[in-house]
């Protein structure tokens, strides 16, 4: 857990006491925040991937801000078939990892998922709950690799 | 004009949105999302979770008659009680859960046609209230009927030595030529070989729906698997998909619309088949 950002850390922390149903509840209430984290037509993005995997029923679009400091903040485009647990996660996450620097998400263990979704969701949609974070720490990869051709290194 | 051999069986969101109140049905919505009920969901309609609910957590079979009769009890369906089943993705699950509760000699089944999404893109009530209904006291079924409507590997490997029929494989063209060994976006649910089970003719699911997501016409489903496949009342006919889902759909398209009494669903499908040793395929 310490490995974690604090903001994701205090999300984990109230999941886990949550009951099965609370839990779920939770995650709806997640599930229909994800849209505040929307692209916005005034932001200045310094990476853009938009794409539709096997993974996931629809398009997945990650937008990274970046600060003076080198801080990375999300925005995400979900496509209108994604599924509510993908919507939860991506809501979790822009929440728990915004501000982060890059090499600190990619260096994230994933362990902690099971943490937020619970056991009984999480072995009926294993495949799902990785994948926005996956997609997140892929962004950062890019982002690192495009800073580091901009250096000349 | 050919008409639907059971028309009773459809009913329209028009009908529905009357009829939310009527103690003589009971709504069901069954989704793959596990959790787009708690979303929202029509009104006075109860979540069947067709994992959590229907199949046996440790045997790949579906619950115990005992478990069958508590869950209907709990959800306020008497054996007299007429489902209404709906869900997501053109009705997959509603269909599989309608299937499932035919297995279990629960006759009175409909569907919504066109589902979930048409519900909601006619902008009909949407509600997050669970109503728990009086529970009922559903006698234990004292037989399941897979013998009438299900389909086992040993009885499909016979079936299509002997070509004793039509077999139609419903998914995706992909998955059915071998080049997917998998349904499209879910990569960890696949088999170890790709193909088809020998004979079977590539037929998927989305052939019997129109884009609203429902059902075509009579007479086009009748030139599809009646003229096309060849199904008809003096052969048996077995549909398959990956574990069952999509082949429900298809197996409701024939038996209801089409009124065929001789058709089963193989769900052990190629979930089944593609990782069972010694199982021919064909590319």
């Amino acid at each position: 857990m310490e490995d974690l950002p604090k903001s994701l850390r205090d999300i984990i922390s109230t999941f886990e006491v949550l009951g099965e149903e609370e839990r779920r509840e939770m995650l709806i209430a997640y599930s229909e925040a994800y849209s505040q984290f929307s692209p916005k037509e005034d932001e200045r993005y310094v990476l853009t991937d938009v794409r539709k995997d096997e993974e996931c029923t629809d398009t997945v679009g990650v937008y990274l801000l970046s600060d003076e400091e080198g801080k990375v903040y999300f925005r995400m485009h979900l496509g209108p078939h994604v599924q509510t647990l993908t919507k939860a996660m991506t809501s979790i996450l822009c929440q728990g990892l915004n501000g982060s620097f890059p090499q600190q998400i990619i260096e994230m263990p994933s362990t902690f998922i099971s943490k937020i979704v619970g056991g009984e969701l999480f072995r009926i949609r294993s495949q799902t709950v990785y994948y926005v974070l996956g997609r997140m720490k892929n962004a950062c990869k890019q982002l690192l690799n495009k800073n580091l051709a901009q250096n000349g290194h | 004009m050919k008409n639907y051999a059971h028309p009773e069986v459809l009913v329209e969101t028009s009908w529905l949105a009357e009829h939310l109140n009527d103690p003589t049905i009971r709504i069901i919505e069954s989704n793959e999302d596990p959790l787009l009920y708690d979303t929202g969901h029509i009104p006075n309609a109860v979540n069947i979770d067709w994992r959590a609910d229907l199949n046996d957590p440790l045997i790949r079979d579906y619950i115990s008659t005992e478990k069958f009769a508590k869950l209907c009890s709990q959800k306020g369906i008497s054996p007299e009680t007429t489902c209404i089943f709906y869900g997501d993705k053109s009705n997959w699950w509603a269909c599989y859960s309608l299937w499932v509760f035919r297995l279990f000699g629960h006759s009175a089944v409909k569907i919504l046609n066109g589902g979930r999404d048409k519900w909601i893109k006619e902008g009909r009530p949407i509600t997050k209230e669970k109503v728990i209904f009086p529970e009922t006291s559903y006698p234990v079924p004292t037989t399941r009927h897979d013998h009438e409507i299900r389909a086992f590997y040993d009885e499909v490997l016979q079936f299509c030595k002997e070509k004793r029929g039509p077999l139609i494989d419903v998914r995706s063209p992909g998955e059915y030529t071998g080049e997917l060994i998998h349904m499209p976006e879910y990569p960890q649910e696949g088999a170890l070989r790709g193909g088809h089970i020998p004979g079977a003719k590539s037929v998927p699911w989305k052939m019997a729906v129109k884009d609203d997501g429902t059902f075509k016409s009579a007479e086009e489903l009748s030139k599809i698997y009646e003229e096309g496949c060849g199904v008809s009342d003096d052969k048996q006919t077995i549909v398959y998909c990956r574990i069952g889902e999509r082949s429900s759909h298809t197996w409701f398209v024939l038996t209801y619309l089409l009124g065929h009494k001789n058709v089963k669903n193989y769900d052990g499908s190629w979930t089944e088949w593609g990782n069972k040793v010694g199982a021919p395929i064909e590319r």
